[in-house]
């Protein structure tokens, strides 16, 4: 009896470290791109490179001014939300839980001389929806954000 | 002995997992959260949510269709909307704690108006950030709101 709870310990412990040393569901990092420039020219950049991939600058939210003239601390961000049509489209014939990721959201942060330009984290809507079309469809998303974001650095 | 290496061993994995993955692991957090305002349309919706938004210490930042500015504006589809809206000292407080929390900022919800109602969708705050536990409590609770508020315009 005392060997068999030994032996279940030990498959109890194995199959606990295999877990620890697999990503956990969902797991992934945002698109991250840097550059020295100011918040202004950052914008003027993102919406150029916007437009050199069909994708339409949605809405500007900025949370910075937002919060500073409430009396907080500005925490140098903005939000830009941008979309395409045939993105709406899609998600509305084929998932139209994907329309929740829509428009897509791009966070500006500002900080020592340069603006990085963040993402949404794509993982865990790839995890949560692993087969195509809506697999495919995230997957193309995120590559086009991945351009953009690349094509953002070269302006 | 044998026992006494087989508790140890179950002991030493808890304490490696940690409590907090290991109640990630044991509740998975729901994508999407959601209700139906039944009988009503999407305008009556959309000032019940508002309304909602107030009584639950928000702010209401903006209201759009799904496709605004992607289409011109007559063309737009009516029967799906966005509300945006906000708690600026949560945000200030997310924002300190993990600029990622930009992720679900501001607060949304997504209407889409059916042949009996109205459903009010919402992307669940704890799921986005279940690999950021410097953010997860956080937006536990601003899923309770999320809930609270779901209700509250349903009813």
């Amino acid at each position: 009896m005392n060997r068999r709870a030994l032996l279940l310990a030990f498959a109890f412990a194995a199959s606990l470290g295999l877990g620890l040393s697999l990503p956990l569901p969902g797991h992934a990092d945002p698109l991250l791109v840097s550059k020295a420039v100011d918040m202004r020219r950052a914008m003027d950049d993102v919406a150029l490179a916007a437009a050199n991939h069909d994708l339409v600058l949605v809405k500007v939210q900025p949370i910075d001014t937002a919060l500073a003239k409430r009396g907080f601390d500005n925490p140098h961000m903005r939000l830009l939300f941008i979309g395409s049509e045939s993105a709406v489209r899609w998600a509305e014939a084929a998932e139209p839980r994907l329309l929740n990721l829509l428009p897509l959201r791009l966070t500006l942060i500002e900080r020592d001389g340069g603006v990085t330009l963040m993402s949404d984290d794509f993982g865990p809507w790839l995890q949560e929806f692993p087969e195509p079309p809506a697999h495919l469809m995230v997957e193309a998303w995120q590559a086009e954000m991945k351009a953009m974001l690349d094509d953002f650095v070269a302006q | 002995m044998k026992h006494y290496i087989a508790h140890f061993l179950l002991f030493l994995f808890a304490a490696v997992i940690g409590p907090s993955q290991w109640a990630q692991a044991a509740e998975p957090e729901p994508m999407i959260l959601t209700t139906t305002a039944s009988g009503i349309g999407i305008d009556a919706a959309v000032a019940a949510l508002n309304q909602a938004i107030v009584n639950h210490n928000y702010t209401f930042v903006r209201q759009q269709a799904m496709d605004s500015r992607l289409v011109p504006y007559a063309q737009e589809v009516r029967s799906v909307r966005l509300v945006y809206f906000c708690n600026f000292t949560k945000m200030d407080r997310a924002l300190r704690l993990d600029p990622r929390a930009t992720q679900v900022l501001p607060c949304r919800v997504t209407l889409v108006e059916t042949p009996t109602g109205v459903d009010l969708i919402a992307v669940n705050p704890a799921w986005v950030t279940q690999n950021m536990p410097g953010l997860h409590a956080d937006c536990q609770e601003m899923k309770r709101d999320y809930l609270a508020i779901l209700e509250e315009a349903a009813l």
